[in-house]
């Protein structure tokens, strides 16, 4: 590839400088997640670090770096040039830094809209879990209190390669109040079980925390809809939101279903809060605290060890304010690739905030009701089609 | 309505629609020149893109095509003026339904058009659901100007469609509804419609090419050109527009083929530039080509890039076209690997875009079921009197009625 000649790079001409094992990189990371701050010329030193060890242990994304003209001695000069392996990859390739004998947990990706799954690998839960929980409390939580979990996300007992299962999981382990329960089995939303429990916690004064899926939470609204009921939830409860509306055919304008969800559940419209993360990653976005007054648009932020880069079509970074695909460069991702390129829409704007330090982020969900301009098929349709 | 229509002969009809067709073929009509505007501005593809697809639409239809199309399928074109004697069988007239309704809410440029005007010359009336770039409108326009009795029997307005009280009279009271549209919107269309109402529709489809063992061998710059062409034309939106090239060759054979390809498209790319595209599209395109140079760092296939084109050679047959706009994913593979392809895929099919449309072409594209087997560089030009989506042209819009 021409590229390969012309890939800006920073040599490694230390001889000291050794490509750090898992564990102390492990360690470092976990160091940055501990304090919750990592600046510019830190980031891009672990991130240099991180990516020179897994060129070494991950084959497949070494040679796409070195299709890209990098390598463990020539390693990127910024962020922006870390090779960012397309989501998509995960279900093309084994992309992890550990033999399959020491893979300790996986999660299945849903890939593309093209069909098809694959999995991210970890080797260790450590950073994975360090990573969330420090997000899940500075993005979730007003700082110590035990909420009761009541999850409208896969459970995982029943399906443990889910990452948002995992997820919450950990969450309820260690911040609930051991209460909480799981109240969605595969498509099915238990409606009566949820009721309950929502009842059971107005009964016992205990604040909840409703993990749901976009779309659950749609399905649940309308259940209650047609019971006509409204579950007036404990002071100082909270939704957390994730996932949008991919793959689904009835799609709910987010500030429609705030309200509706404010109205039926008693939750104040700034205690709904949006969540933005992938299986390909280890840590996860949030609304940004300072902008939860109003619904739309909502910014979200990211935590230190990760950045979000947006691009063009050609892969070069694009000014604040212009929409193009989010790039995701997650150092807890230790045990797979340190930059993963997805089709998601978004554009970084401006502004420091308590919660982060001037990278914050706005989505764009697919344009809802744009003219289709032709009468080819169309790969969605197609798979479809496939069943 | 239909009485000004009716009370012409088939004959005059046909001639005024070739007349006002002719007119269109001129790139400076005041109202083409609106029109490619507008359509430049609601699709974003470049003024030579519009200009080639409106020259193909009107150069096509000419009076000897239309009357050749109608005498093909009714046996005469005086057949739709009224009980015409058949040879060992009854008289019969070829009576135009009433009212026919066309809509075409996702197609590229004049689509709809082509039915309109065959719906015309069996004297119906005729309501389109036009796009924002009016394009039938001003069609219609120029046909009034032509005769008279055209400005009440030939609509088009853009409406809303959805909860459209107009939409829902129409597709209520029409004989015969004409669909463009993906599965959802035709399975909408055909609830809403009366309970003996014609329903013609014309669903989303691919379009394959195929080059030979020997076709691969003899390829040279001006066969790739028109190759790209078909490909690259209308950002590949159209379903005519070439989608998946099988190449029956391998190893440095299909790399040079792929070669001569990219040349022609940095060609072919230059004389018709891509158009506009929102974010999402080049984000799609994107990280489709992403994953292709992903695999191709491991050694499996390879991305050649021409200007704004890209040619993914050899990606998995699995994934099916990525319709993406100017991006053509060529396969190694012979005409069973094409059947095969398009078989599990479950790919409903258009063209065949093919060298020769000899007996191998036709039995390849009966068994992939392709309605049209077109040479190359004329995929995107089908013949006015073609069976488009593999239907006849105007019997769709007639009720027979026999004299005995």
């Amino acid at each position: 590839m021409s590229a390969a000649a012309a890939a800006p790079v920073r040599r490694r001409t230390d001889p000291a400088l050794q490509v750090p094992s898992a564990e102390a990189l492990d360690a470092r990371i976990l160091d940055a997640i501990g304090v919750y701050a990592l600046d510019d010329d830190a980031f891009l030193d672990l991130a240099r670090e991180l990516f020179a060890y897994q060129v070494g242990t991950n084959a497949p994304y070494a040679a796409f770096a070195r299709a890209q003209g990098f390598d463990a001695n020539r390693l990127p000069d910024r962020i922006e040039r870390i090779p960012a392996v397309p989501a998509a990859a995960f279900k093309d390739a084994r992309l992890a830094t550990f033999p399959p004998a020491r893979t300790a947990v996986w999660f299945e990706t849903s890939g593309t809209s093209r069909g098809g799954s694959g999995r991210h690998e970890l080797d260790t839960t450590r950073l994975y879990e360090a990573a969330l929980l420090a997000s899940f409390d500075r993005m979730m939580l007003d700082g110590g209190e035990r909420l009761r979990y009541l999850n409208l996300v896969p459970d995982p007992h029943e399906r443990p390669h889910s990452s948002l299962g995992f997820m919450l999981g950990v969450v309820a382990r260690e911040r609930g109040d051991g209460r909480g329960g799981w109240y969605l089995h595969g498509d099915e939303l238990d409606v009566d079980t949820f009721a309950g429990a929502a009842a059971r916690a107005r009964a016992d004064g205990a604040a909840v925390c409703v993990a749901t899926t976009a779309f659950a939470l749609v399905a649940l609204l309308d259940a209650l809809a047609e019971r006509n009921a409204n579950l007036a939830l404990p002071a100082g409860s909270r939704i957390m939101e994730t996932g949008g509306f991919k793959g689904r055919t009835r799609v709910v304008e987010r500030a429609t279903l705030y309200r509706e969800a404010s109205a039926r559940l008693g939750i104040p419209l700034d205690a709904i809060v949006a969540e933005y993360g992938m299986t390909e990653l280890s840590s996860q976005y949030y609304d940004d605290p300072a902008g939860r007054d109003h619904i739309e648009p909502r910014v979200k932020v990211a935590p230190p060890w990760l950045r979000a880069i947006v691009v063009d079509g050609d892969g070069r970074p694009v000014p604040e304010g212009v929409v193009g695909a989010i790039r995701h460069v997650d150092l807890a991702n230790r045990g797979s690739v340190i930059a993963v390129e997805t089709e998601d829409l978004g554009a970084l704007v401006a502004g420091a905030t308590p919660h982060t330090s001037g990278r914050r982020l706005v989505l764009f969900g697919r344009e809802q009701g744009a003219e289709l301009r032709g009468c080819s098929l169309d790969a969605e349709t197609l798979l479809a089609r496939r069943g | 309505m239909a009485e000004a229509l009716r009370a012409l002969p088939a004959a005059r009809i046909v001639a005024h629609v070739a007349d006002a067709a002719r007119r269109w073929r001129d790139a400076d009509l005041p109202p083409r020149v609106r029109v490619t505007a507008e359509i430049e501005r609601r699709l974003g593809y470049s003024t030579p893109v519009v200009d080639f697809a409106l020259d193909r639409l009107f150069s096509g239809i000419d009076r000897d095509a239309l009357e050749s199309a109608i005498a093909a399928e009714l046996g005469a074109v005086r057949a739709l003026d009224g009980p015409l004697e058949r040879q060992g069988l009854p008289p019969a007239w070829a009576r135009g339904v009433e009212r026919v309704a066309i809509v075409s809410s996702d197609t590229t440029i004049g689509v709809a058009l082509v039915p309109a005007i065959f719906a015309l010359c069996a004297k119906c009336d005729v309501t389109v659901k036009d796009r924002s770039d009016a394009l039938v409108a001003a069609f219609f326009a120029s046909l009034a100007e032509e005769h008279p009795a055209f400005a009440r029997s030939a609509l088009a307005r853009p409406w809303t469609g959805g909860d459209d009280p107009h939409e829902a009279e129409l597709f209520r009271t029409a004989d015969v509804v004409v669909a463009f549209g993906g599965d959802e919107a035709l399975r909408a269309i055909r609830e809403r419609c009366g309970a003996e109402t014609r329903f013609v529709p014309f669903g989303h489809r691919a379009s394959i090419g195929r080059l030979t063992g020997a076709d691969a061998a003899a390829l040279d710059g001006a066969l790739a050109d028109r190759i790209v062409r078909d490909a690259l034309l209308y950002d590949g939106e159209g379903c005519l527009s070439l989608h998946a090239l099988f190449v029956d060759a391998g190893g440095t054979e299909l790399e040079r083929v792929a070669n001569v390809l990219r040349t022609a498209g940095e060609r072919v790319a230059l004389e018709f530039p891509g158009g506009a595209r929102d974010a999402a599209a080049v984000a799609r395109t994107a990280a489709y080509r992403n994953l292709a140079e992903f695999r191709a760092a491991s050694g499996s296939g390879a991305v050649l890039r021409a200007r704004d084109a890209m040619l993914v050679i050899e990606p998995p047959a699995a994934d099916g076209p990525p319709f993406l706009p100017r991006v053509l994913p060529v396969y190694a593979g012979d005409d069973d690997a094409v059947a095969s392809y398009v078989a599990r895929l479950r790919l409903p099919v258009q063209a065949l875009g093919v060298v020769a449309c000899d007996a191998n072409s036709v039995a390849l594209a009966a068994r992939i079921g392709a309605v049209r087997v077109a040479p190359f560089g004329a995929m995107q030009s089908p013949p006015v009197a073609g069976h488009h989506g593999g239907r006849p042209r105007i019997a769709d819009f007639i009720r027979w009625i026999d004299g005995a």
